[in-house]
């Protein structure tokens, strides 16, 4: 499904080039739960946001099924970027002035997707959550662990193929963390391709693929 | 989606309090102004524009041309309009107005005792035909036709009569004359040149029964058939002058042409033109135009301002909503729906507000603000036009950067928006230029007027009072000037053709014999009292005396002194003494002589320089009485004189008018402007002022860190300020060089339109800069003591 073929990111300094990301090869396959780890600068967020297309500064291929996204136009990535992927972050990132609902309505109404279908897509999220008697609050009025799921909710509202996840359980303790990632194996399950990025090697264990990187390196890959 | 939009833009609006009130503050203050100005400039642009075919209505003025000088002149001969209708096939319709209140008053009685009354005119029997105002009362056919008919206004009718349907088939008084009223007309409207309470038949004139080519005393209009050249209408009249004047001009050596001009250029036209009412200069309606724009921008700036310097603060959210999915178009509507409510509020407020000020500014610039005219479609067409336009113009460039920034930047808060800072600065640069130029300009028309209400005129205008003489008085004159000044009231009284600010009438004059040394001079007749009254100077000569010969004693080519001025002597090229007892051909006799000279002083508008002046001993065209009250208390000498008065003329209105007031009354427009141009200055620095205000004060929340570092390290109040306001000041400083710039243009221009001008001086540039850059110092100043006075432990410590 995702393929990296030689992929490096550098930043041009005065006297050499400092690699971010060196030689990267990588395949992953539809339906993966994929756990990137390492070190802090060890490059995994910059490989999740290249893999999300947020990040389009890097030289060798990407390949999305059998299409390059370098040769994409503008136009054909950002609805790649919309129809196929979903985010996650560790600070949760929900929009401070909207509603529970609201935040997960937002990428739909960027999708253009019809008000009826909006809302029966968002009631199905929040039940599924258990999130519906919160659905008027504001981000602030959550604890983190509820943030982080309406985060997940407004992430797999698009119904994306991919969803990616940097560090979206760094700010839990480890029994909301142990949520989330029961979570991300459920969606799994249903056949969601996950790639996360985290410290915790008991992460790990709910998915079914580890990476260890190293200073813009692949260590090691192996199945779980 | 966009109800989205809204949503989220009204959340962020009422978040953010500071930002919104300066921002809807600023806008609604602008709109406020714009909708005035432009309901102001749709008034005096829709003269003239209510009769049916007004573009093919003309009035018809005149031009006398003589040894190389040209004179224009509004009115025509009684003759013209006859004429044009009878051989000019290209003329549908012709009517003559002949405007009294230009002579002097008249005296209406409809039963109930006299009033005077100044809007009163003669019209001919086609009045209505091309000026198709509508009656309330009466048959339009045949309407004016007779002798003693008399059309009345509604609002007169009403007056005196309760009502229109009363006043029809009655008869009044006009001068003690009989009138029958047989009809009543709808009030002309605030925007026609054409104003007054009543139109009496023409045919009860004499000279209607007789028409001339001269004296063009008329206002002749003319409609032209459809498709008419109106140039070779005007060749046409002027071979009806060859063919009807041509041995009269030949024999007094002058020509003379009549010349169209568009009935609704009446009043925006050249003001010498400008006849009934005084009209408005064009250049002032693109004045107040372009101050009502600049005044829209200023608005905007503050917006465009404000919203890219709080760019920075909002990066999480950009970036998270392009991260979830938003292309840049879906972000720009977001941002650009904020700038669009703001818009929308302020438009509304302003509505309200314009329904609060109309009234005190109608007051105030004598214009009726027509209000309903929003609520028309295309009112509310332009309102909503203007709704799109204001929110579209703050909102495009702020949104354009905010929705341009880069996710992952933007997520990361290393977001520096660089960009912006220029354009920030130069539309600061441009607001304060706009502010000083206006209060600028505003300084340099108050100096022109307070020039001219204390140049010296030449005569004394202060505690001079004119009350309307009328012809029938003549008989109480001299006991009425005895009385008067034995009473101690009044010092001087004397009879005079027009106020002395004023004087219109115009002659023709030359040399003893020599008729190619001819030119044009003003007439002023008025009795020998004149020169003691308002203290005239006699340079050479003697004044006129009781035993010299007035105009209507003159036996057939007897002697007739007059006096002349000093400018009419040096046209003639004499010196003072040499004049003395000259021959002199003037107007109406070829056998006057110079009895004295008087030094000139300004009897019209300052605009013009003094030209040359004959006074002639002629109390007999006197429409005004002039007194020089006795020194003391101006309301007592009033109150003996008005009881003298109406012992010995009972029948005539005592309603004396301050000579220094009537001359002030001359710069009635250049007031106005002085006053619209300070109340707009005001408000543009006012707007002006909050939005720097608002760039302050991000720029403080910013460097509230630095600023606690910096108070830490020891910095006092000023410094602070100093750090804060340098930057600022920098570009006020390069706005006040613009502004100078464009002061000495405008100064320059504007007071070109006056022959005496007063001197540019520093001092408008001077007060005008320091004024306003005091005023933004202490709006930044205001603001960093509010950062100073921040604990430096609480602030470092969020860090």
């Amino acid at each position: 499904m995702i393929q990296l073929k030689n992929l490096d990111k550098f930043i041009e300094s005065r006297f050499q080039r400092v690699f971010i990301l060196k030689g990267i090869n990588l395949t992953i396959g539809e339906g993966e739960f994929l756990t990137l780890m390492g070190p802090s600068g060890a490059g995994k967020s910059t490989l999740l946001n290249i893999l999300g297309l947020l990040d389009e500064d890097y030289e060798g291929e990407y390949f999305f099924g059998d299409r390059s996204i370098k040769s994409m136009k503008e136009r054909e990535r950002s609805s790649l970027h919309k129809s196929e992927f979903g985010y996650i972050f560790q600070a949760y990132h929900l929009i401070d002035e909207l509603t529970v609902y609201e935040n997960i309505e937002t990428p739909l109404l960027y999708r253009n997707v019809p008000s009826s279908e909006r809302k029966s897509i968002i009631a199905n999220l929040m039940d599924r959550f258990n999130m519906v008697a919160k659905k008027d609050l504001f981000p602030a009025q959550l604890s983190g662990g509820q943030q982080q799921l309406v985060g997940i909710a407004r992430a797999i509202a698009g119904k994306p193929k991919v969803l990616l996840a940097d560090e979206p359980t760094g700010n839990l303790h480890s029994g909301q963390a142990k949520e989330i990632m029961e979570v991300f194996q459920e969606l799994h399950r249903e056949g969601t391709t996950i790639i996360q990025a985290t410290h915790a090697r008991e992460n790990a264990d709910f998915g079914t693929r580890l990476i260890t990187m190293l200073d813009g390196k692949i260590e090691t890959d192996e199945s779980i | 989606m966009w109800k989205n939009y809204l949503k989220i833009s009204f959340r962020n609006l009422r978040k953010r309090k500071l930002y919104t009130g300066i921002n809807l503050l600023g806008l609604t203050v602008a709109l406020v102004s714009f909708i005035v100005i432009s309901l102001y400039i749709n008034h005096e642009w829709s003269y003239d524009r209510m009769y049916t075919d007004y573009d093919r209505i003309y009035k018809i003025n005149q031009e006398f041309v003589s040894n190389g000088e040209s004179q224009l002149v509004p009115s025509s001969p009684s003759l013209l309009p006859v004429t044009l209708l009878e051989e000019f096939s290209e003329v549908e319709n012709a009517t003559l107005i002949f405007d009294l209140s230009i002579f002097s008053s008249v005296m209406i009685d409809a039963g109930e005792g006299s009033q005077e009354e100044n809007h009163y005119a003669m019209v001919d029997e086609h009045f209505f035909e091309v000026f198709d105002f509508d009656l309330i009362a009466g048959q339009k056919t045949g309407i004016l036709s007779e002798p003693n008919q008399l059309v009345l206004t509604e609002t007169t009718a009403k007056r005196y009569f309760g009502s229109a349907f009363n006043a029809e088939g009655k008869s009044m008084k006009v001068d003690g004359e009989e009138f029958l009223i047989t009809g009543v007309m709808e009030d002309f409207p605030s925007n026609s040149h054409l104003a007054f309470d009543f139109l009496a038949s023409f045919k009860t004139h004499r000279h209607s029964r007789n028409p001339e080519w001269s004296p063009s005393n008329y206002y002749n209009y003319v409609k032209l058939k459809p498709g008419t050249d109106v140039a070779a209408f005007e060749a046409n009249m002027a071979a009806m002058v060859d063919k009807y004047l041509g041995a009269d001009l030949a024999q007094y050596g002058y020509q003379t042409a009549f010349f169209t001009q568009p009935v609704t250029n009446i009043y925006l036209g050249d003001p010498t033109l400008s006849v009934i009412k005084p009209g408005t200069d064009i250049k002032y309606i693109y004045i107040f135009g372009l101050v009502a724009i600049l005044l829209i921008a200023i608005g905007i700036i503050n917006y465009v301002n404000l919203a890219t310097a709080e760019a920075t603060e909002r990066n999480k959210e950009v970036g998270l909503r392009k991260v979830m999915g938003a292309d840049r178009v879906q972000l720009f509507g977001q941002f650009v729906s904020e700038s669009m409510l703001l818009s929308m509020g302020a438009i509304l407020i302003s509505i309200l507000i314009i329904y609060l000020v109309a009234i005190p500014f109608e007051n105030f610039g004598g214009v009726p603000l027509d209000l309903s005219l929003l609520f028309t479609p295309i009112g509310l067409a332009s309102l909503i036009g203007l709704f799109l336009a204001v929110g579209l113009l703050a909102g495009f460039y702020p949104s354009l950067i905010l929705s341009g920034m880069e996710p992952m930047k933007a997520l990361g808060n290393k977001l520096k928006i660089g960009g912006g800072a220029w354009v920030r600065k130069s539309l600061v640069v441009f607001q304060f230029f706009v502010s000083m130029g206006l209060l600028i300009s505003t300084f340099v028309v108050k100096s022109q007027l307070d020039y001219m209400r204390e140049v010296n005129l030449g005569y004394d205008k202060e505690q001079v009072v004119a009350l309307n003489y009328h012809y029938n008085m003549r008989e109480s004159i001299p006991t009425l000037r005895d009385e008067m000044i034995r009473s101690g009231a009044a010092v001087s009284i004397a009879r005079a053709a027009d106020m002395p600010h004023d004087v219109k009438a115009g002659y023709k004059i030359f040399p003893g014999g020599d008729n190619t040394r001819e030119f044009m001079i003003t007439g002023y007749a008025v009795d020998p009292e004149l020169l003691n009254t308002i203290n005239l100077e006699l340079l050479a000569g003697e004044n006129y005396t009781k035993s010299d010969p007035v105009r209507r004693d003159l036996e057939e080519n007897g002697e007739m002194p007059i006096l002349l001025n000093e400018s009419a002597i040096a046209e003639m090229g004499w010196t003072a003494e040499e004049a003395i007892g000259k021959k002199v051909n003037v107007g109406f006799t070829n056998n006057a002589l110079v009895k004295g000279i008087v030094k000139d002083f300004y009897f019209s508008s300052l605009h013009q320089k003094v030209g040359p002046m004959v006074i002639f001993n002629d109390p007999e065209e006197a429409n005004v009485l002039l007194i020089k009250l006795a020194s003391g208390n101006p309301t007592n000498n009033l109150a003996s004189l008005e009881a003298i008065w109406k012992k010995l003329v009972p029948n005539r209105p005592f309603n004396p008018k301050f000579l220094d007031q009537e001359y002030a009354s001359l710069y009635q427009s250049e007031q106005k402007v002085g006053l619209i141009f300070g109340l707009f200055s005001g408000i543009a620095i006012f707007i002006a002022c909050m939005g720097l205000f608002g760039l302050v004060s991000y720029v403080a929340l910013r460097r509230t860190r630095e600023i606690s570092i910096r108070k830490v390290l020891g910095a006092t109040q000023s410094d602070v300020l100093k750090v804060l306001s340098l930057d600022f000041l920098k570009l006020l400083g390069v706005s006040a060089v613009l502004a100078i710039g464009f002061g000495i243009w405008f100064s320059d221009s504007w007071l070109d339109a006056f022959a005496n001008r007063t001197a540019i001086t520093i001092w408008p540039f001077v007060i005008a800069i320091l004024g306003v850059m005091v005023l933004a110092i202490l709006t930044i100043g205001y603001r960093s003591w509010k950062v100073f006075r921040l604990n430096p432990a609480k602030t470092l410590k969020s860090e």
